[in-house]
C-alpha cells in the first residue's frame, strides 16, 4: 500500500491526475442554483409591482422591453433575458439531477431513511428533490411560454394567464409554491454547505424559513390581484392590453403594438 | 444528612415502580439459510440508570442467547455499538433507557454489511476507507532518529488536531447519511473528517493536489449532499459540516496544473 | 483444513500487537494480526490519563530522567519487578513517544509562559520556559516523583491506538478481525501458530507461523466489576496457560481502582476525591475516617479499596438490583466546581447515570482494573518454556510491574514492549533454524482436536448454563480473591472455582448452531477463563505475604525473605482442576536498587537476608563514582544496555541533556 502513496513531492506523482471537472461541476451547481435564486427573488419583486399599481406593473414591463431606452418596446428583449435564465435553469437542472435517486428503489431508501431519521435537513432535501422534480415540467412550460410569446406579460395579459387563460388556474400557485420552497431551502443548504455566509445553522434556518413566508404571501398577495384582474379581463371589463391611461393621452397615435389591438377600458 | 436521606429513600422508591420496558429488535441471521428478517419482542424490567448495554445484555443472558451485538468498552470510547435506536444512530452504551418510552425500536446499522441481527461490520468498511484514502500521516523522511528531541508543533494546533483525532469510527455518521444510503461508495464524513484532519497536520507532507486525489470526486467531497445528519448524529460532535465545507471550498477551487490533459 | 501461513502471527490488535506486527512487518516478515474486535476498539483506548516517559520538557518534569523513572518503576511494583526490564523499559519510553509523534500523534504540546495550577488543592502559578514552547507536554500522576505523564487531552489511548492502527494499515498489515484464538499449535516445545475460530462463520482455521505473539490485553472479566472492556476475559492468558509448557507469571497480582461507577465499573477519577469529595455508605454515613483517621478518603488506592470493600462485608453497602455498592458524594464542591475542573465525571454521570453530581450521589465500588500478572516472558519477549511464543503488553509478565503498576506506565509498556518485542520476534525469524517446520499431522491433531470441542459442546446434553457460570465465577472472585484476602476466603473460593471448572465440563447449549453464536463462545470462554480465575486464586492463596496489590490480611508484610519470587503458573493437567506453580527467585545481588521501603505506605516489611549486603555495595559504587557521568555509574550497578535490540540502545535528547554528536 505504501507503495502507492501519493505525495507530489516525493517524485511519487507521476501517475495520471484526477479531473478537475466534478470540483467545478459542483461549483457550478451551487453558483448556477444561486443566480436562479436571487432572480427569482428580483422577479418576484417585478411581478408584486401590481400590488402598488397597473400602471407601475406596466413601467416595469415596457422597461424589461426596452421602451425607455428606444422609445418603442421590442418585446423579443424579455425573450432573451428567458433565454438566459432558462439556460442557467438547464444547467442547474442537469447538474442537479446527478444528485436525485436513480431508481425508485434508491427513492424509497431515501424515504424510509428520512422518515426513520425525523431529521430536518434530510427531509428537506427530499422537498428539494420533490419541487426540483415538479418544476422540470412546471418551470420549463413557463419558460418556454415566455420565450416564444414574451409580449404576454402586463397586468392584462398576466391576469389573464394567472386567470388560466392558457395552463388552468393551478399551475401558477403549484409553481409559486415549489419556486419558493426550492429556492429559500435551496439558499439554505447551499449556505450550509460552503459554510458562506460561515453563521449557525439554526440562525440558517430560522432566516430560510422567514423568507419563505414572506415569499409565499408576498407571491399568494400578488397572484391573488392578478387573479382578479383575469377575472375582470374574462369578463371583459379590463383590458388585456393594458396602457395607463396617462401613456393614452401622450401616445394616443403611436400606441405600443399588441396582437389583440387597442380596447378602452370601460367600452 | 437529608441529602443522605432523599438519595437512599429515592432509590428503595424506585424499585417498587420499575416500568416494565418493550425491546422491538431486528432480528436476523445471514448465516442461517432460510431466516428472514423479523421484529422480535423482549419484556425486561427497568433498572435504575439502565443503558441499552445492561438492557441487551440482560436479555441475551436470561431470554435469548442467540442475540447477537457487539460491545465492547461499554463507555462510549471504542465506538462498536453503534446502532438504530428508535430510528436514529447512536451509541447503545451510552443510551439511557429512561430517556426513552417503554418501547424501544432497536435494529442493526444500514450501509454495512450485516453479521447478525444488531451486529454490523463496520471494522471492514472501515479499514477499506482507510486504504482508500490512506489515512495516515504520509512523511518525507523514511527514518526517524530517535533518540532527538521531537519536531515542535503550536499547542493549538496540536489542540485544533486532537479535536478531529476524536472520531471513534462508530459509522453513525455514515447511517445517518443520505448520499451513502443511495451511493454504497460514498466515503461519508467519517472519511472526509480524516482528510481535514491530516490536512491540518504539518507532519503530513501531502498537498492540497493530493488530496484531491483521494477525495475529488462524487464518492469524495463532491458527492456530500450537505444533508449532515452526520453532523446532527455524530457521538463525539465533531464538526463536521464546517470540516466538510472547509475541503469543499479548498478543492473546488484547486488548480490543475500536473492534470494531464 | 484451512491452513493460513505467515511469519509472525500476533493474537491481539491493540495497542502492543499493533507495535509488534509493525516492527516485525517492517523488517520485511509478512505479519498477520487477529483481533476480536476491529482494532481500533481495542480496550487500550481507554487509557485516559497518559504515557510515563522522562521527556522532562514542563518545569515541573525538569531532571527528570530514565534514573527518576525507574526508581519510580521499582518501588510502584512493591520491588517485585524485573529491575533489567525496567531499565529496558524507561530507556525505550521516550523514544515511543518521539515515534508516535513522528507518526502523527498530536500530542498536548507545551506552552510557554505562567499558567494557573492545582497542586494539593492549592492554585499555584507556574512558568514553562520558552525553549520547551511547542514540545511534547507531561502531567502530573500518582506515584511519580516528577510531572512525566505525556498526553493528549483526556483521550491519550484513543489517539496512541488510531496513530498505531493506521501506521499498521500504510504498512500493509494483514488483520483478520472478528478471529479468535483458541488454541496454540505447539509440540512442548516450540510454539507453531494457533487454531483459529472465526466469529462470523464459525469456520476453524490453522494460522502457522514462526512467531505467535500473544498481545490481548488484561483479564478484567475474571471479576464481576472491571473498568476493563468486555473483551478483557484473558483468553490469551489462557491460550499459553493451556498448553500446559508456557507459564503465567504473578497472576495472583491484581489491581483495583477505589472508585468504578456501579454496576457498569466505569472509572471515576482519584480527582474527586483528591478535591474534597466524600465517600458515604447505605444510611448516608462518612464511613472513611473510622477506619483511617488520618488521611481518610485520601488514603492509598489500595487502602481505600480495601476498605470499603471491609464496610459492604459489614452489610452497610446500599442494595440495588444489580448489588451492593457505596456512594461517592461531590455535591458539596459545588456546581461550578464540578462543571470546571470534573468536567468529565460529570458527562459520565449524565451518560451513564443519567444523574448530576452537582445533585446526587455517584454509585461507586472498587473495580479491578489492571492485570499485572501475564505471559511469563523473558526480556526478549519470548516466553521462558516456549520457543516461538511471544508476548507484550498487559497479557504478559515480562515484567516491569511486579506486584503494582505505575499509573501511566501501562500505556507506555505496550508501544515500548511492542517496540523491543517486534524487534525480537524478527530477529528470531531471521535465523534460519526458525523455519516452520511443523508435521502437518500434528496440525491436524490440533484442528480436529478443537473441532471436536467445539461440536461436542453444541452437542452436549448438559444442563450447566454458561452464563450462569461465568457469573458464579466473577462472584467466587470478587469475594475471595477481591482486594482483600485472607487463607479462609481463599481456600473456599479455590474449592468453588474447582466445582466450577467440574461443573463447566457439563456445559449445555440452547442454540445448536457453530456458526456466530454468543453463546458457544460464551461456552468455551468461560471453560478457559475458570482456569485463568484459578491460577490467580490458588496463586492469591499460596503466596502467604502482602506485596503490591495482593494483599492478605492474614500476612499483611511484605516478606523478601520467603517470598521475593515470581509465581509461575502452569497447567499440566488437563482434567485436573488446579494449576502447578512454581517459584522464580529474583536476585537481590544483581539489583541497581535493592529492596527497601516505598516512600508510601505501610512500613512494613521483612528484609531478605541479601538486601544489607547489596545495599552496601550500591551505596559503595555509587560513592567511588561521585562526580562521573549518571550512565556510567547506572551502567557499573546493573548493565541492562546489551539486552535492547541495537536499533533502541542510544540515549535521549532532553532540554538540560543536550546530544553531543
Amino acid at each position: 500500500m505504501s507503495n502507492n502513496t501519493v505525495i507530489a513531492q516525493v517524485g511519487l506523482a507521476e501517475r495520471p491526475r484526477k479531473s478537475r471537472l466534478p470540483a467545478r461541476l459542483d461549483l457550478l451547481q451551487s453558483l448556477s442554483g444561486l443566480f436562479l435564486a436571487l432572480f427569482m427573488w428580483g422577479h418576484m419583486f417585478f411581478v408584486a409591482t401590481i400590488l402598488v399599481s397597473e400602471d407601475l406593473m406596466w413601467t416595469v414591463t415596457k422597461f424589461f422591453e426596452g421602451y425607455y431606452f428606444f422609445g418603442q418596446s421590442y418585446p423579443w428583449l424579455v425573450s432573451v433575458i428567458v433565454g438566459i435564465v432558462a439556460l442557467v435553469f438547464i444547467i442547474h437542472a442537469a447538474l442537479a439531477v446527478r444528485k436525485f435517486p436513480i431508481n425508485f428503489r434508491q427513492l424509497q431508501v431515501m424515504r424510509a431513511h428520512a422518515k426513520e431519521m425525523r431529521h430536518h435537513d434530510t427531509s428537506l432535501w427530499l422537498v428539494q428533490v420533490y419541487t426540483g422534480f415538479a418544476m422540470f415540467f412546471l418551470a420549463s412550460a413557463h419558460l418556454y411560454q415566455m420565450f416564444v410569446w414574451p409580449e404576454l406579460i402586463g397586468p392584462g395579459f398576466s391576469g389573464d394567464r394567472m386567470w388560466g387563460a392558457y395552463l388552468g388556474f393551478w399551475f401558477y400557485p403549484v409553481l409559486l409554491l415549489c419556486v419558493e420552497l426550492h429556492g429559500s431551502i435551496g439558499l439554505y443548504r447551499l449556505a450550509v454547505k460552503w459554510c458562506i455566509p460561515n453563521m449557525s445553522r439554526e440562525f440558517l434556518s430560522k432566516l430560510e424559513k422567514a423568507l419563505l413566508v414572506f415569499f409565499l404571501l408576498l407571491g399568494a398577495v400578488t397572484l391573488i390581484a392578478y387573479m382578479k384582474i383575469g377575472i375582470h379581463v374574462k369578463a371583459g371589463d379590463f383590458q388585456k392590453d393594458y396602457t395607463p391611461s396617462s401613456v393614452m393621452m401622450e401616445h394616443s397615435k403611436a400606441a405600443p403594438t399588441s396582437m389583440d389591438g387597442m380596447l378602452v377600458k370601460g367600452e | 444528612m437529608s441529602e443522605a436521606q432523599k438519595t437512599v429513600q429515592s432509590g428503595g422508591a424506585q424499585q417498587t415502580r420499575n416500568r416494565t420496558l418493550t425491546f422491538h429488535i431486528l432480528r436476523y441471521n445471514p448465516q442461517v439459510p432460510g431466516d428472514k428478517p423479523r421484529l422480535q419482542q423482549y419484556q425486561i424490567e427497568e433498572a435504575e440508570g439502565m443503558t441499552l448495554f445492561l438492557a441487551l445484555t440482560e436479555i441475551r443472558e436470561h431470554q435469548d442467547p442467540t442475540l447477537q451485538f457487539d460491545f465492547v468498552c461499554r463507555a462510549g470510547i471504542c465506538g462498536s455499538c453503534s446502532m438504530l435506536i428508535n430510528g436514529r444512530p447512536g451509541l447503545a452504551c451510552r443510551s439511557l433507557t429512561k430517556n426513552m418510552g417503554t418501547d424501544i425500536t432497536v435494529a442493526p446499522l444500514p450501509v454495512f454489511e450485516l453479521i447478525g441481527d444488531l451486529s454490523v461490520n463496520t471494522g471492514k468498511w472501515m479499514r477499506g476507507m482507510s486504504e482508500r484514502l490512506e489515512t495516515w500521516v504520509h512523511t518525507q523522511e523514511k527514518e526517524i532518529n530517535l533518540s532527538k528531541k521531537e519536531e515542535v508543533m503550536d499547542p493549538d494546533l496540536a489542540e485544533k488536531i486532537y479535536e478531529l483525532d476524536r472520531c471513534v469510527e462508530c459509522g453513525s455518521c455514515v447511517a445517518a447519511c443520505g448520499t451513502a444510503q443511495m451511493r454504497r461508495d460514498f466515503v461519508g464524513a467519517v472519511g472526509l473528517n480524516k482528510i481535514a484532519r491530516l490536512k491540518l497536520d504539518p507532519r503530513d507532507n501531502r498537498t492540497d493536489a493530493d488530496f484531491y486525489e483521494l477525495i475529488g470526486d462524487d464518492n469524495g467531497v463532491f458527492g456530500c449532499m450537505s444533508l449532515l445528519g452526520c453532523h446532527d448524529v455524530c457521538p463525539k460532535e465533531l464538526p463536521l459540516q464546517t470540516q466538510i465545507a472547509f475541503l469543499r471550498r479548498k478543492l473546488a477551487t484547486i488548480e490543475c496544473t500536473e492534470c494531464n490533459k | 483444513m484451512n491452513v493460513i501461513y505467515s511469519d509472525v502471527l500476533v493474537i491481539g490488535g491493540g495497542l502492543a500487537g499493533l507495535r509488534m506486527a509493525i516492527g516485525a512487518q517492517r523488517r520485511g516478515h509478512k505479519t498477520i494480526i487477529l483481533s476480536l474486535v476491529p482494532p481500533k476498539r481495542s480496550h487500550s483506548a481507554a487509557a485516559q490519563g497518559g504515557m510515563q516517559a522522562s521527556l522532562a520538557n514542563v518545569i515541573k518534569g525538569q531532571g527528570d530522567t530514565e534514573d527518576v523513572h525507574f526508581e519510580d518503576t521499582v518501588r510502584g511494583s512493591d520491588w517485585g519487578c524485573d529491575q533489567v526490564v525496567a531499565r529496558m523499559f524507561v530507556n525505550t519510553s521516550p523514544k515511543a513517544a518521539r515515534e508516535l509523534a513522528a507518526w502523527g500523534l498530536p500530542w498536548s504540546r507545551v506552552r510557554k509562559g505562567d499558567r494557573q495550577v492545582i497542586i494539593n488543592s492549592q492554585k499555584v502559578t507556574i512558568t514553562e520556559r520558552d525553549e520547551a514552547h511547542g514540545l511534547i507536554a507531561q502531567r502530573d500522576f500518582g506515584g511519580t516523583k516528577k510531572w512525566r505523564t505525556c498526553y493528549v487531552s483526556d483521550g491519550t489511548g484513543h489517539a496512541m491506538l488510531y496513530t498505531a492502527s493506521d501506521r499498521a494499515i500504510a504498512e500493509g498489515i494483514t488483520v483478520h478481525e472478528r478471529c479468535e484464538a483458541i488454541a496454540l499449535i505447539h509440540d512442548g516445545k516450540r510454539c507453531y501458530g494457533a487454531v483459529v475460530r472465526d466469529l462470523i462463520t464459525g469456520e476453524i482455521r490453522a494460522y502457522l507461523a514462526k512467531a505467535t505473539a500473544i498481545a490481548t490485553g488484561g483479564a478484567g472479566k475474571l471479576y464481576k466489576v472491571t473498568t476493563n472492556a468486555i473483551i478483557c476475559e484473558g483468553i490469551g492468558h489462557a491460550l499459553a496457560l493451556e498448553t500446559g509448557v508456557a507459564s503465567l507469571g504473578n497472576m495472583e497480582a491484581v489491581q483495583f481502582h477505589p472508585t468504578g461507577i456501579f454496576p457498569v465499573g466505569i472509572l471515576v477519577t482519584e480527582g474527586c476525591r483528591g478535591d474534597g469529595g466524600l465517600l458515604r455508605d447505605c444510611d448516608g454515613y462518612r464511613f472513611m475516617p473510622d477506619y483511617e483517621p488520618e488521611k481518610k478518603e485520601l488514603a492509598s488506592r489500595d487502602v481505600v479499596s480495601r476498605r470499603m470493600e471491609e464496610h459492604i462485608a459489614k452489610g452497610k453497602g446500599h442494595k440495588s438490583r444489580f448489588g451492593e455498592h457505596l456512594w461517592l458524594d461531590i455535591t458539596l464542591l459545588g456546581r461550578h466546581h464540578i462543571e470546571h475542573n470534573l468536567r468529565e465525571v460529570k458527562e459520565i454521570c449524565e451518560s451513564f447515570l443519567g444523574i448530576d453530581p452537582a445533585e446526587k450521589w455517584i454509585p461507586v465500588r472498587p473495580a479491578q482494573h489492571y492485570t499485572m500478572g501475564g505471559v511469563r516472558t523473558k526480556p526478549t519477549g519470548e516466553s521462558q518454556t516456549l520457543r516461538g511464543l511471544f508476548a507484550a503488553g498487559e497479557a504478559a509478565c515480562w515484567d516491569m510491574h511486579g506486584f503494582n503498576r505505575l499509573g501511566g506506565n501501562s500505556v507506555a509498556e505496550t508501544v515500548v514492549a511492542g517496540m523491543i518485542v517486534g524487534e525480537f520476534i524478527a530477529d528470531f525469524c531471521d535465523d534460519k533454524n526458525n523455519g516452520i517446520d511443523v508435521s502437518m499431522k500434528l496440525v491436524e491433531e490440533f484442528v480436529s482436536r478443537e473441532k471436536g470441542k467445539i461440536q461436542s459442546l453444541v452437542n452436549s446434553s448438559g444442563k450447566e448454563n454458561a452464563f450462569k457460570l461465568n457469573l458464579e465465577m466473577q462472584d467466587v472472585m470478587t469475594k475471595s480473591v477481591g482486594i482483600f484476602r485472607n487463607a479462609e476466603a481463599l481456600e473456599a473460593g479455590v474449592k468453588q472455582l474447582q466445582q466450577l471448572i467440574e461443573r463447566s465440563r457439563n456445559i449445555g447449549l440452547s442454540s445448536k448452531s457453530t456458526a456466530s453464536n454468543p453463546e458457544l463462545v460464551a461456552a468455551y470462554r468461560t471453560k478457559m477463563m475458570l482456569k485463568l480465575a484459578q491460577t490467580v486464586a490458588y496463586g492469591a492463596l499460596v503466596r502467604t505475604e502482602s506485596r503490591g496489590a495482593h494483599f492478605r490480611i492474614d500476612y499483611p508484610q511484605r516478606n523478601d525473605k520467603d517470598w521475593l519470587k515470581r509465581t509461575l503458573a502452569f497447567w499440566k493437567d488437563e482434567n485436573g482442576t488446579l494449576p502447578h506453580l512454581e517459584y522464580e527467585p529474583l536476585d537481590v545481588m544483581k539489583m541497581e536498587l535493592p529492596p527497601g521501603w516505598r516512600g508510601y505506605g505501610a512500613k512494613n516489611y521483612i528484609d531478605h537476608p541479601d538486601t544489607p549486603k547489596r545495599q552496601e555495595e550500591v551505596d559503595a559504587i555509587k560513592k567511588q563514582m561521585e562526580g562521573s557521568d549518571r550512565f556510567a555509574v547506572q551502567e557499573k550497578l546493573m548493565p541492562f544496555k546489551d539486552q535492547l535490540p541495537a536499533a533502541l540502545r542510544g540515549k535521549n535528547e532532553r532540554i538540560d541533556e543536550p546530544l553531543k554528536d
